[in-house]
């Protein structure tokens, strides 16, 4: 299972960790990561092509669009903690932007 | 809804029409979200990078879909290959025509009444695509022959198409 670990992916998969259960909309995870959909998208599409993402639309209320919803998968959930134990003292994607210094790895 | 989402929604629209199969469920995705931005110039910032986002997943299918294809001509006769050449020259020229039309659709938003100008019509959608054909012909011919052919060969028939239709309306 490769992804590569980009801060922007780091972010993301900090974004899904908050609350792992919830389905999560685009733009919120946009807002919540600070990213544009150009960079978000692409993203949530290799996640989703790894198996790591599951994705389901929502029936949206008479007059709005149906709305794409992503979370974790059981494997991605997987994925995410163990990256989130590598860089444990800090979020993931805050740890790779280096906006916090990673704490120590292992005992 | 304002004019800049309105043109967001217009764009991320025509990109998921052309879009291929399997870009399109993402397309979609992105394009219901525009409704839940806050912010006109927010959406059409949205809109764009959906645009882009989008563009580099169907570029990786069609990647994928031309190394399959350039594999399976290493196995080909050469009436094989000249054909296949000739048809993605057509496809080419055909896509060519195809975002002429779009980019007339988006002029058309930007300055309401321009998509009806004849003159607009005639640049967008035949002088300016038939100028590039020729060019592309010439340009291609000794290296890629039968791809500048397949480019030829629309540009000749969009003409004659042309002709025809103004013998019988003026």
């Amino acid at each position: 299972m490769k992804l590569r670990l980009s801060p922007q992916t780091l972010l993301v998969l900090d974004a899904f960790l908050q609350q792992p259960e919830e389905w999560k909309y685009g733009y919120d995870l946009s807002r919540g990561t600070g990213l544009k959909s150009g960079t978000l998208y692409p993203i949530l599409m290799r996640m989703a092509e790894r198996k790591l993402l599951e994705t389901a639309w929502e029936a949206g209320e008479p007059g709005k669009p149906p709305r794409h919803m992503y979370r974790f998968t059981p494997d991605g959930l997987r994925f995410a903690r163990a990256n989130a134990a590598a860089h444990a003292g800090g979020g993931l994607g805050q740890v790779a932007l280096g906006l916090v210094a990673p704490g120590p790895v292992g005992g | 809804m304002g004019a800049p989402r309105r043109l967001g929604r217009a764009l991320l629209g025509g990109v998921l029409r052309m879009a291929p199969r399997e870009s399109r469920d993402w397309a979609g995705a992105m394009l219901g979200e525009l409704d839940f931005i806050e912010g006109e110039w927010a959406a059409l910032f949205w809109a764009l990078g959906s645009m882009t986002a989008v563009v580099r997943h169907a570029a990786g299918g069609w990647r994928a879909w031309l190394n399959r294809r350039s594999q399976q001509e290493e196995g080909m006769n050469t009436t094989g290959k000249r054909a296949l050449g000739v048809g993605l020259g057509m496809l080419s020229a055909l896509a060519l025509v195809g975002c002429a039309f779009a980019v007339l659709r988006i002029l058309g938003i930007l300055f309401p009444g321009l998509e009806h100008s004849p003159w607009a019509y005639w640049l967008a959608v035949m002088a300016i695509p038939e100028t590039i054909f020729v060019a592309a012909t010439v340009m291609l011919w000794r290296k890629k022959g039968p791809l500048a052919a397949g480019i030829l060969a629309t540009g000749l028939v969009m003409a004659l198409h042309v002709a025809v239709h103004l013998t019988l309306h003026w």
